[in-house]
């Protein structure tokens, strides 16, 4: 609460009291307050416009669906790849080459390879989540101890059974911290996703915004990204602990 | 020389040089066969033709040299303020409390959300990419660094007290050792998330030079092959710089075991 008083404060401040030189062209919190919930804004967005939420429905979609898609495909490729050493053998170096490719880089391409505007967008979003899936799942099975396996081959466990009893457990707590940050990378990568290509979503509304000078609905914007990012990574945290009841809280 | 013999001879090297080799090959095959998805993509060797005369031009190198610029800015004011006030907070629990709840208020708007806003705030576009570069190594350093402090046992801090440690030992000779495995962790991670960022700076404002906006540039003028040169390129440039990170993390902490 402190911390919230303080940024308004300073915000309020260097905006509207001082009137700091360059922080002239900001608008005061109490403007953008009150645009974000005016029932007739002055730019068109606000609580009350089907637009703010469609704004909003857009990038949710696209974070999730992008989040999702890292998920399904990240964990179990990671899970393999750390349990098989063939597969990690011949893999992981490609992994290697293409990781400290950034997520952004990737826009162009994207828009030239994937048709429409979705598919590219989510192919960003997803680039960025994936790689941290499969790194940290992979570093968690990894990070198992050795004689666990040993241990589940004296008593005669299946394959299955090792990935279920041994593999999965041992790398939850990395896979958690991985979907964690690859939550949060998600939603970075999404709004310059969105500000490059997109045509609607919260990264288009702030640079559209941005085009009309149109500072308060910037703010907003922004705003309403850090709460859902932080609510998001909330859900995540909140999953995993629900999930590994024995780590305790 | 002994070292390159040895590499040679190992298994892993030759099989992951395999992994990648597949996938060029796949690529080189698809892409010649026109697929679908990669109707306009080129294959890995018109690719690796467009970087041979990449190479030559003083374009391209021009571009390595203004976006590292403004990466190195950026970082070293980020990493410059991050670790002191990181190490503060987890000096001091007044300052921890009253400085905390305002980072994780503004942590989590993404870095490239502040762009409009940082255009209009500040007077050169040079300025506005620094300050984003800049936010994007602050947090991750600060988060980086809290964690390491969280992590250190209290019971060291209380070894120290009860012996009649000063805050000024507390610090040299527990904090510091303490979190600088996170330190440079953090500094690693920021320096991999600022070349991110730098990318997409250059192409959302529209500066002019820089590897973002030689990528850009390729797209609006429909040259394939050199988006794909400037991915790499960037890629090797995020790689190169958090290696060197990571090069001196463990020069500076020689008494951790690395596996």
């Amino acid at each position: 609460m402190l911390g919230f008083a303080t940024v308004l404060g300073a915000w309020h401040l260097t905006t509207a009291v001082l009137r700091l030189p360059l922080f002239d062209k900001i608008t005061p919190p109490v403007t953008v307050f009150r645009e974000w919930f005016n029932r007739t804004p002055a730019f068109g967005v606000s609580v009350f416009t089907p637009v703010y939420y469609e704004h909003i429905a857009y990038s949710v979609y696209r974070a999730y669906t992008a989040f999702l898609l890292a998920v399904l495909l990240g964990v179990p490729i990671g899970l393999v790849m750390g349990w098989r050493e063939r597969v990690y053998r011949f893999t992981f170096p490609l992994l290697e080459t293409l990781r400290p490719i950034p997520p952004l880089a990737w826009v162009p391409l994207a828009i030239l390879m994937l048709p429409g505007i979705e598919p590219p967008v989510i192919y960003v979003t997803f680039i960025a989540a994936f790689f941290a899936t499969v790194l940290n799942t992979l570093l968690g099975v990894l990070s198992i101890d050795r004689s666990y396996f040993r241990a589940a081959e004296c008593l005669g466990f299946s394959p299955r059974n090792v990935l279920v009893h041994v593999v999965v457990p041992g790398a939850l707590p990395f896979i958690f911290t991985g979907l964690q940050i690859a939550m949060g990378l998600s939603w970075f990568a999404l709004v310059a996703g969105e500000m490059i290509a997109g045509r609607r979503g919260l990264g288009y509304m702030i640079f559209d915004a941005y085009n009309m000078a149109q500072i308060p609905t910037i703010i907003m914007g922004m705003l309403t990204l850090g709460l859902l990012g932080y609510a998001s990574s909330a859900l995540v945290r909140r999953l995993g602990r629900a999930l590994m009841a024995w780590r305790g809280v | 020389m002994r070292d390159l013999a040895r590499l040679a001879r190992s298994a892993a090297v030759w099989q992951g040089l395999a992994g990648i080799a597949a996938f060029l090959a796949l690529w080189q095959v698809a892409a010649a066969l026109h697929l679908p998805m990669l109707r306009h993509v080129p294959t890995p060797l018109q690719v690796l033709t467009q970087l041979a005369t990449e190479v030559h031009s003083r374009q391209y190198w021009l571009s390595w040299y203004v976006s590292g610029q403004r990466v190195l800015l950026g970082y070293v004011i980020g990493v410059g303020l991050g670790v002191p006030l990181a190490l503060a907070m987890g000096m001091s629990r007044t300052f921890h409390g009253a400085s905390f709840p305002l980072l994780e208020v503004l942590r989590p708007i993404p870095p490239l959300a502040w762009v409009p806003l940082s255009i209009l705030f500040w007077p050169t576009m040079e300025q506005t990419i620094v300050s984003i570069i800049f936010l994007g190594a602050f947090f991750t350093v600060v988060l980086n660094v809290l964690g390491g402090v969280e992590a250190i046992d209290v019971n060291y801090r209380r070894a120290a007290l009860s012996m009649g440690a000063r805050p000024w030992h507390l610090f040299w000779k527990i904090v510091l050792p303490a979190t600088s495995p996170s330190i440079f962790t953090g500094m690693a991670v920021g320096m991999g998330l600022t070349w991110e960022i730098v990318v997409a700076a250059e192409m959302i404002a529209s500066i002019q030079a820089g590897l973002g906006f030689m990528m850009w540039q390729a797209y609006v003028g429909g040259n394939i092959a050199l988006i794909i040169v400037s991915m790499v390129s960037i890629g090797l440039a995020g790689l190169v710089s958090s290696s060197l990170i990571w090069m001196l993390g463990r020069r500076l902490t020689p008494w951790l075991r690395r596996t």
